[in-house]
């Protein structure tokens, strides 16, 4: 018989380490006087003290909840059952799957179908995520319980929409993904199974996801092929490369430069680890003992900042490799000789890990779109990827939301202000929360429903 | 069904994954209040486990030695998981574990894993991603829509099952305490749970705690060893692979109630495997990344790594020399 646990689980750890578990620590001052008392001053790493914090608008409370989430006990009032259909389709003007990435070759979207008449929320995934991780579920529940119908989609950044649905292959590009985007939401609904009725459309995103929603109704607005009606976008980038600046300004501050960056921490958290299950009695390690490690494990300002700026670099690492490969610029895969299924992938993991944004923007990114887009130059490049490039949609059309935290780190003050001033009314912006860290609250999910069916203060009539 | 037909079956199944067009695959409902109830619970007892680590911890950490340390090392595991108190005492193994000096950054063995096999492994692991997609998850899936109250009684029966090379090993491991705990739960469940299709030693305070083959030569000191893929069973490694074929041969030999020999041997293993695959969120390239198999080879390698250091601790080896690579 099959007894030993399969250590599947453990794909679960960053995202229990990193998200769930947050919820552990529900008294991040009760904690940090735990384990306080354990913590020398030389396990502290390299960044205990920031001198110049790229954390943007977030402080310590932000950092705390941008990786613990929203807790459990604060999570709007969700439904018992949500019915759940993943549905992969394949694009007709996909490019050619390179055999290492042959797991990609089709879009994987999730739908939640209700049994009457209902409208449709369309939910956009964040920075690098698929259609179905553990923010997303919160979502769907909580429109799903309100009466929609619920598609949820991968981030165009989402190594599986490169490569199945991605005209370029190079991802990032605001205008470029939002038409990709826009394409694939076409032949997914044209292809949703035998329903009931959809009586109308709206778009959701968070983080990036944000944006891209809110992309992909300005290009609906003229092209009218689905007849989007309200966007909300929650915790959105104002420009997309000073946010992933941001993060890896972060990442060069509270990890250090690369290769050895990631040891030293990969190493203070195997030491931490490894004492937190001496000290405990358990012989095998389970769940439980991941979301307890989690709080022993982080416990400075500078190892949240880690595990962010961490978890936002192995994201990008995918985006390299994936643009590296379609541009065939030669950073770190060889165009003549492009990995294979059996060959390792650990040598040109390591290097990318090292690299930051700048380097995909300048070496992948400016070479593609510089060769394949008329007069573009990387200055251009870079102002277009704001959105400030449908400015007017969202200062006029009155069917766009926000909602952001005073404390979100992928902005910074005036990048707020940007968006309080062009959206006036229709923007709600919370005292706490950091990045995405307020996602499923009560408060949250009540004002976003409101949005979405109109009955937020700042709606259209 | 004869062997062969069951190959080609499996041959065309894999060899016809590259279809075209539109396919939509029903998934299990999801059950976001009470997964949300759970998690509650889950940071509750979790929160519990964290204090009480973390004073074990600070006890080790201080590197006091002598009875308050035991004492304080002591108190953090009982509080640490309210599921272990086997070994309590003057000298049992976590009090030894008080007087090691604690890891420090220096003492973590390199990142990076040794896999020898790694072009077979790739191989097997792209076979499994195949086989679980296209049969093993649609299985369990299916399995997963049968009411919750008689798959619980399954997975009770094996785990009940697993009780006994948990025995056997604890007492190679020398740990008896935990040893008489998992028999009591063994003859306690077969008796009073029917068989095993109830966990009545749970209420009796008797929560689970098994181990196996593995642990065992983990605790005797031998290393992982190379990173292995097994077919269908997923990542493991030598030492596992063999730990895990200690294990059923044990069971085997034991042979309770004549489960594990002739053709009902077949038709259980199949359930208990769709059982334990129905219990597992994991989706084989669910995470799209091209480094999906490296991901997965580090966290399984580097999470047996460090539940040697735990293991080791409690036993009569040295810990491993901090200068040692990993797995080698």
């Amino acid at each position: 018989m099959v007894r030993r646990q399969w250590a599947w689980a453990l794909i679960a750890l960053p995202r229990v380490l990193f998200a769930d578990a947050g919820a552990t620590v529900a008294q991040p001052a009760a904690v940090d006087g735990a384990v306080a008392v354990s913590l020398s001053s030389a396990d502290a790493g390299p960044a205990a003290g920031f001198a110049n914090p790229a954390t943007g608008l977030a402080d310590s409370a932000g950092l705390r909840a941008t990786v613990f989430g929203t807790l459990p006990q604060d999570i709007a009032p969700m439904p018992a059952r949500v019915p759940l259909q993943e549905i992969d389709i394949s694009m007709p003007w996909a490019r050619p799957v390179p055999a290492v990435l042959w797991f990609d070759s089709r879009l994987r979207v999730f739908f939640s179908a209700q049994k009457k008449a209902a409208p449709l929320a369309i939910v956009i995934a964040g920075t690098g995520s698929s259609g179905n991780p553990a923010k997303m579920s919160i979502l769907r529940g909580a429109l799903y319980g309100a009466g929609y119908h619920v598609l949820t989609v991968p981030s165009p950044t989402f190594p599986g929409f490169i490569v199945s649905t991605s005209s370029t292959g190079v991802a990032g590009d605001l205008m470029q993904d939002g038409h990709d985007l826009y394409a694939a939401l076409q032949r997914v609904i044209a292809h949703l199974p035998r329903h009931a009725p959809i009586t109308d459309i709206d778009v959701l995103g968070f983080s990036l996801g944000g944006a891209n929603a809110a992309m992909v109704k300005s290009i609906d607005a003229a092209e009218g092929k689905l007849q989007i009606h309200r966007v909300v976008m929650i915790n959105p980038p104002v420009s997309l490369f000073a946010s992933i600046n941001r993060q890896d300004a972060l990442f060069a501050q509270a990890i250090g430069p690369a290769d050895q960056g990631v040891d030293d921490l990969y190493r203070r958290i195997y030491a931490r680890l490894a004492n937190f299950y001496r000290a405990s009695n358990k012989v095998e390690i389970d769940d439980t003992d991941l979301l307890a490690a989690a709080g022993s494990v982080l416990r400075t300002d500078a190892d949240f900042a880690a595990a962010i700026a961490l978890t936002f670099r192995l994201e990008l690492v995918d985006v390299f490799f994936t643009g590296d490969l379609y541009a065939r610029t030669g950073v770190v895969i060889d165009p003549a000789h492009p990995p294979g299924v059996e060959d390792s992938l650990e040598d040109i993991g390591r290097r990318l890990r090292g690299m930051t944004f700048a380097e995909y923007f300048n070496k992948v990114f400016v070479p593609y779109y510089t060769a394949h887009r008329p007069r573009a130059t990387a200055a251009s490049l870079q102002a277009d990827n704001r959105l400030d490039i449908i400015a007017p949609a969202l200062r006029d059309n009155r069917d766009y939301y926000c909602q952001t935290n005073r404390d979100d780190l992928i902005l910074d003050e005036t990048e707020l202000q940007w968006l309080q001033s062009t959206l006036g009314d229709r923007i709600a912006v919370y005292d706490h929360g950091g990045h995405l860290g307020n996602l499923g609250d009560r408060r949250q999910v009540a004002d976003m429903l409101d949005m979405l069916a109109g009955r937020w203060p700042g709606s259209a009539r | 069904m004869r062997p062969p037909l069951a190959v080609g079956l499996v041959v065309l199944v894999l060899g016809g994954c590259a279809t075209e067009g539109v396919s939509v695959r029903r998934l299990p409902d999801e059950t976001p209040a009470a997964d949300n109830a759970a998690a509650i619970a889950r940071m509750q007892g979790a929160a519990a486990a964290m204090s009480g680590a973390a004073k074990g911890m600070g006890a080790t950490e201080a590197r006091s030695t002598g009875a308050s340390a035991a004492d304080a090392a002591g108190e953090g595991n009982t509080n640490a998981s309210g599921a272990s108190s086997g070994d309590t005492g003057a000298n049992t193994p976590a009090a030894e574990a008080s007087v090691l000096p604690p890891l420090t950054p220096g003492d973590a063995p390199s990142m990076y894993t040794y896999d020898p096999l790694e072009r077979v492994n790739r191989f097997t692991y792209r076979f499994n991603a195949r086989f679980d997609e296209h049969i093993f998850l649609p299985v369990a899936n299916g399995y997963r829509r049968i009411p919750a109250p008689i798959r619980n009684s399954v997975h009770n029966f094996f785990h009940n099952l697993g009780e006994i090379t948990s025995t056997v090993n604890y007492g190679l491991q020398w740990r008896l305490g935990n040893g008489a705990r998992t028999l009591g739960r063994f003859v306690i469940n077969s008796t009073l749970g029917v068989g095993g299709l109830l966990d009545v030693a749970s209420r009796f305070k008797l929560s689970s705690q098994q181990t196996g083959f593995a642990s065992t030569l983990s605790t005797w000191g031998v290393h992982p060893g190379p990173y292995l893929v097994i077919p269908i069973l997923g990542p493991s490694t030598l030492r596992d692979g063999s730990g895990y074929l200690g294990d059923y041969g044990l069971a085997y030999g034991i042979n309770m109630a004549n489960l594990y020999r002739g053709y009902q041997s077949y038709g259980l293993g199949v359930v208990s495997a769709v059982d334990q695959r129905a219990g597992i969120d994991f989706r084989y390239y669910g995470s799209g990344s091209p480094f999906e198999y490296e991901t997965i080879r580090f966290l399984y390698v580097h999470r047996d790594l460090i539940q040697d250091e735990a293991l080791r601790t409690r036993g009569r080896h040295k810990p491993q020399d901090p200068g040692q690579p990993a797995g080698k």
